[in-house]
């Protein structure tokens, strides 16, 4: 299935849970991340749960950025 | 960095050994490596640029993150069963980022009473200074309830509080917190993800001392907060991260620390500490009980001496506090107790004659520690203030260490033996 993370395409064996996603997408620091599943921000804990599906659109944030 | 996803389902005492960390990629290493680096490299000024808009995760400067406090604080996140925690260099840090990231001049803390010292200091000869004012109550709901008003924005305890030994029922502090749509923000140092996970009575936000138990042997400075995902910053009265909360979600308070008050307030921990506590974290489960099971028979003992006038420990039968302690904590009292002498022994003669247990302003050690709050931590204040903060002049705390319990006993019974001698 088709999908679009972070702004690009991406073609995946679907569907999957979002906790799958950020195993396959190896997304670093995942504790770290928000995500984002079309358009909603989802709590944690419902990263094992939910479902992406064909034509979704997943936004992975971060927030720990700005240095010296 | 790891790309696995948190354990889910372990116990707090496995998760303090495997937490956080998988072994190393490169080396195999099993324990966390001292990340020893001010700051990081990047490829192309895009790739750090995009760490910095937030595009994709990455260590910047280890004022903000590192590697090795970054396994801390998933390892301690994940023992609370928090959505996640920052590393602070110290538990006064945690306390001081907390407030700071939700407080605004003319919000109110309504905070139990009896607490740590320095927690008081902060809250009257610092926050009081950019007008945020502290109200201390007595523990029960009712009167936390009473002494809440249309600026509180915060409720705060400890879980036991330090010196004075009461134990909230932090559950109906939670209700009372839920009814204001405010956040429950919890000292746990003294208990420990070990005794108990202070998310399931409802605490929104738990802080740490993790010089203390998490540390356990008295070898470094340290302080954590976690986000326990309790309260729902969306739909919260702090409308910065409400707004927040539409980007970050559960993350919203996290990030604002992260990206703006932990980040400009410098607290950070250094690596080798952050080491320690999660050398501490390991072992934590195994030493909390003998800790406390020391506790129990010191106040069981001392409670059997003619020559002590009072024990004020929360796990004894006799503590109004037992009940709590029962609900919550499965009927163990924590590791700290406080005594008084009988008669007008001197303190300061029993302390002085300690030959094992050492005149230490700390907890959590292995080793027993004891001191005099008056003289101490509460010297600051008068005697009258004092005895409105429940440190009355004759108080003498202790906070267990690991020892054999015999070898602990004897001291305690030499040295009061010897004060209260004519």
């Amino acid at each position: 299935m088709e999908i679009t993370v972070n702004g690009d395409a991406v073609t995946l064996d679907g569907p999957l849970t979002i906790a799958r996603l950020l195993v396959e997408q190896e997304v670093k620091m995942p504790d770290m991340v928000s995500v984002e599943h079309n358009g909603k921000i989802l709590d944690r804990a419902e990263f094992d749960k939910q479902q992406v599906r064909p034509g979704d659109t997943v936004e992975f944030l971060y927030f720990m950025g700005g240095g010296a | 960095m790891q790309n696995d996803i948190p354990r889910h389902g372990l116990r707090p005492a496995t998760v303090g050994v495997h937490g956080g960390y998988d072994d190393d990629p490169s080396t195999g290493a099993t324990a966390v490596p001292i990340f020893q680096t001010a700051s990081y490299a990047y490829g192309s000024t895009r790739d750090l640029a995009d760490v910095f808009r937030g595009r994709a995760p990455g260590h910047v400067y280890s004022r903000i993150s590192n590697p090795t406090t970054y396994a801390l604080e998933r390892r301690l996140a994940q023992m609370e069963g928090g959505v996640g925690a920052i590393a602070t260099a110290s538990g006064m840090g945690a306390i001081t980022a907390v407030m700071t990231a939700l407080l605004r001049a003319g919000d109110e803390i309504v905070s139990v009473r009896g607490i740590f010292g320095g927690t008081v200091s902060l809250f009257r000869n610092v926050l009081s200074r950019f007008n945020i004012r502290a109200t201390l109550t007595a523990p029960d709901a009712a009167s936390v309830s009473a002494a809440v008003t249309d600026a509180t924005k915060v409720i705060f305890a400890e879980t036991i509080a330090n010196p004075v030994m009461d134990v909230p029922d932090l559950p109906a502090l939670s209700e009372v917190a839920r009814s204001h749509n405010i956040p429950l923000v919890v000292d746990a140092t003294v208990t420990t993800p070990a005794l108990a996970r202070v998310k399931d009575f409802g605490a929104d936000v738990i802080v740490h001392s993790t010089t203390k138990f998490i540390n356990g042997h008295g070898t470094a400075i340290g302080g954590a907060i976690v986000d326990t995902g309790n309260y729902r910053w969306a739909e919260g009265r702090f409308e910065d991260l409400a707004s927040l909360a539409r980007k970050a979600g559960q993350m919203a308070l996290l990030a604002r620390l992260r990206n703006v008050v932990y980040r400009d307030l410098g607290a950070c921990p250094a690596p080798q500490n952050s080491f320690l506590m999660l050398q501490g974290l390991e072992t934590l489960s195994a030493r909390m009980p003998i800790h406390c099971k020391n506790a129990l028979r010191l106040a069981e003992f001392l409670a059997s001496l003619p020559g002590v006038e009072w024990v004020n420990y929360p796990g004894l039968p006799t503590s109004p506090h037992k009940p709590v302690v029962d609900r919550l904590y499965g009927g163990i009292g924590g590791a700290i107790l406080t005594f008084g002498l009988a008669g007008e022994a001197d303190p300061a003669r029993c302390m002085d004659s300690f030959v094992l247990a050492r005149r230490m302003t700390n907890l959590g050690d292995a080793k027993t520690l004891v001191l005099h709050p008056a003289s101490t931590i509460f010297a600051e204040y008068d005697r009258s203030e004092r005895l409105n903060l429940g440190v009355t002049d004759d108080m003498i705390r202790v906070s267990l260490g690991i020892e054999d319990f015999e070898d602990i006993r004897e001291d305690f019974e030499q040295a009061i033996t010897q004060s209260t001698e004519n």
